[in-house]
């Protein structure tokens, strides 16, 4: 009886969460999929390592966005608080950006979509705490992205030619607040998660939402199946929905 | 069941990865095409036209009567023959008085209509006529310079018709600084306060250095068969304070002074046949008056009131930041003729534009050609009438053509 209320209230949370989501789409948002593969290493009951590589997609589904390769390593200080840092090499691939004179219909610059390069660094604390079978963290994470500068191409509608645009680089300081709940079924082998996450600079920059499932088997292999809603927070960037898959590999 | 749903899970994700690899840029290439356009070739073109020889009007009622050299007896002549620093004149006429120094000669007509025949070569001469009375220069195989001012002068504000002796070529030159005198204009190398009446069939070349080429401050009028060209790298190439009407002939005008106009009417204008290449390559002027900064842009063909293009070839460049190959202050209709107007400067100072008209643009006829590249190709402040019928009617973001 208490497990099926149990089954009950996830189930309610979870639908809660995506009808509270749902009124926040519309035709503009994006679609796409994350793709994931990571191998982890434990060293000690309080050290481990980690090394993974993530594939993104856009324009639901047809697009490449992102292609990364990033390691972390974690350091468990206290039995509840864990702390990391990690590096990331991103691949972006930058959507084509199109501006238009005071007149907003004459072509002013385009720029087509290109690839480049960021590279990303960040130091995470996370806190943990498990009622009962649901363990709810609380991460806080300073993340660091450098994006050099790159010669790429822009073609100028009032020269009408193709010239060579300075992207220039740019640092950016971003910190991530992210809270989560994950549920441990008895002899269910699929854990449900869920959790929230805030992107703020000197605003809040974007909200994601993630539900979703994890499944371990032999404690080596684990897989991930989830949904991530992100709302952003400026006009410029639609909102989107990604499919999540991943895979994580323990030794 | 569980491989299965691992492999199901990992071949999914296989396709979505493969299934990325769709560009989502805006399919750009039809419209940066249009952007790449490049303009028709305008350069000087000295090469023969084939006109129709016009009929001088025998209406002496007819506003143009005196227009016509044909109208008036010139059985009243006196030649000028320069050579060097000597000038010989021969004949005389009652009523007319000639001085000289060196070779610069200075006239003084109070009889009635007199030709005054010019040959001969100087570097440091000039022809200056004062007299309320209309006359004929004959250019036959006359090389002028002065390098203190115009080459000829004409200070009467009657007719001046400028003959050019049939298969001779002329030339005029002004010098750098102009000696003025007081209560008196000078402001071309052949400037004149009165008409100028351009015809016969010989060549004129005009190089003005100090300031414009031909100017008067009343009219101009072009016959067929005339050639004139003027390679000004001052002031205006051609310019007439209360109109220009081009009937024909074959003119090059090229200049590169800053702010300098290739041809300027500040009357009405009227082309009715012949041929014009203007080419401007000059930048803007900039001018600080009591802290107030001023920019005026080039053009190779300027008008300051109305223009009417019945026939004709015209063919106009700039090339200087914000030059415009045609800028119209008033309404402009093309009823025929060829009319190409290229603008390919830079866009620092003032928006370069193939055709600016600040009143209304109107065409019934014709060939219409306009380019800018880097702004508007066209730009017509009033209102825009195309009449139905044509064959081309080609609306770019760089080039506009309508054709009947």
């Amino acid at each position: 009886m208490a497990r099926r209320k149990r089954k009950q209230l996830i189930t309610g949370l979870l639908l809660l969460l995506c009808s509270a989501l749902f009124p926040t789409l519309s035709h503009a948002d994006d679609g796409g999929l994350i793709a994931s593969i990571e191998a982890s290493h434990k060293f000690s009951k309080k050290l481990s390592a980690g090394l993974e590589t993530e594939f993104r997609s856009r324009n639901n589904f047809r697009t490449a966005d992102r292609v990364s390769i990033g390691g972390d390593v974690s350091y468990k200080v206290l039995p509840w608080l864990k702390a990391s840092a990690g590096y990331t090499l991103l691949i972006d691939n930058n959507r084509e950006k199109l501006t238009y004179q005071d007149d907003d219909v004459s072509y002013n610059n385009w720029r087509p979509s290109y690839w480049g390069l960021r590279h990303r660094f960040n130091v995470s604390l996370t806190a943990s705490y498990k009622i009962r079978r649901v363990e709810l963290s609380l991460r806080e994470r300073w993340q660091y992205t450098y994006r050099p500068s790159k010669i790429i191409d822009n073609f100028d509608f009032d020269e009408g030619e193709w010239e060579d645009d300075e992207v220039k680089g740019k640092g950016k300081n971003v910190l991530r607040s992210r809270l989560q709940a994950e549920w441990d079924i008895p002899k269910c082998k699929f854990d449900p998660f869920a959790n929230v996450e805030f992107h703020t600079t000197r605003d809040l920059e974007k909200t994601r939402f993630i539900v979703g499932v994890s499944h371990s088997l032999k404690k080596k292999h684990n897989f991930k199946l989830y949904y991530r809603c992100q709302l952003s927070g400026s006009s410029d960037e639609p909102n989107n929905h990604m499919l999540g898959m991943g895979y994580t590999y323990k030794f | 069941m569980k491989k299965f749903l691992r492999y199901s899970l990992f071949l999914s994700a296989l396709t979505l990865v493969m299934a990325s690899c769709q560009k989502d840029d805006t399919d750009m290439a039809d419209i940066i095409a249009q952007y790449q356009v490049e303009p028709v070739n305008i350069e000087l073109d000295y090469s023969e036209l084939t006109e129709t020889p016009d009929v001088p009007v025998t209406d002496e009622s007819d506003s143009t009567y005196n227009d016509y050299v044909e109208n008036s007896a010139w059985n009243k002549v006196i030649n000028i023959n320069f050579d060097g620093g000597n000038v010989a004149i021969a004949g005389t006429v009652p009523g007319v008085s000639v001085q000289t120094n060196g070779a610069h000669v200075t006239i003084m007509n109070m009889s009635g209509p007199v030709k005054f025949i010019v040959s001969g070569k100087t570097t440091d001469g000039s022809l200056k006529f004062y007299g309320d009375k209309r006359f004929q220069i004959l250019l036959n195989g006359a090389e002028i310079t002065n390098p203190h001012g115009a080459a000829i002068n004409n200070q009467g504000s009657k007719s001046l018709y400028v003959v050019l002796a049939d298969g001779t070529a002329n030339r005029l030159q002004d010098g750098t600084n102009y000696t003025m005198v007081d209560e008196e204009d000078q402001k071309a190398a052949l400037f004149s306060e009165g008409q100028i009446i351009f015809s016969g069939k010989g060549e004129l070349s005009v190089i003005a250095v100090g300031r414009g080429g031909i100017r008067s401050d009343d009219y101009i009028r072009i016959r067929p068969g005339v050639k004139i060209s003027v390679n000004s790298s001052a002031l205006d190439g051609l310019r007439a304070n209360d109109g220009i009407i081009i009937d024909g002939g074959v003119i090059n005008i090229m200049t590169s002074g800053v702010g300098a106009k290739g041809m300027r009417s500040e009357g009405f204008m009227q082309v009715n046949g012949g041929r014009l290449v203007a080419i401007s390559k000059g930048d803007c002027r900039i001018e600080n008056t009591d802290g107030v900064m001023d920019t005026t842009a080039c053009a190779a063909l300027y008008c300051d009131t109305l223009l009417n293009v019945n026939g004709g070839i015209l063919k106009l460049l700039a090339t200087g930041d914000g030059g415009k190959g045609m800028n119209a202050k008033q309404d402009v209709a093309i009823y025929g003729g060829k009319f190409e107007a290229v603008a390919t400067g830079t866009r620092e100072i003032k928006k370069p534009k193939g055709v600016k008209i600040d009143g209304n643009f109107a065409i019934t006829d014709g060939y219409f050609y306009t380019y800018s590249r880097r702004s508007d190709p066209l730009d017509v402040s009033g209102s825009t009438m195309i009449a139905t019928g044509y064959k081309t009617y080609d609306l770019g973001p760089k080039v506009i053509t309508i054709a009947y």
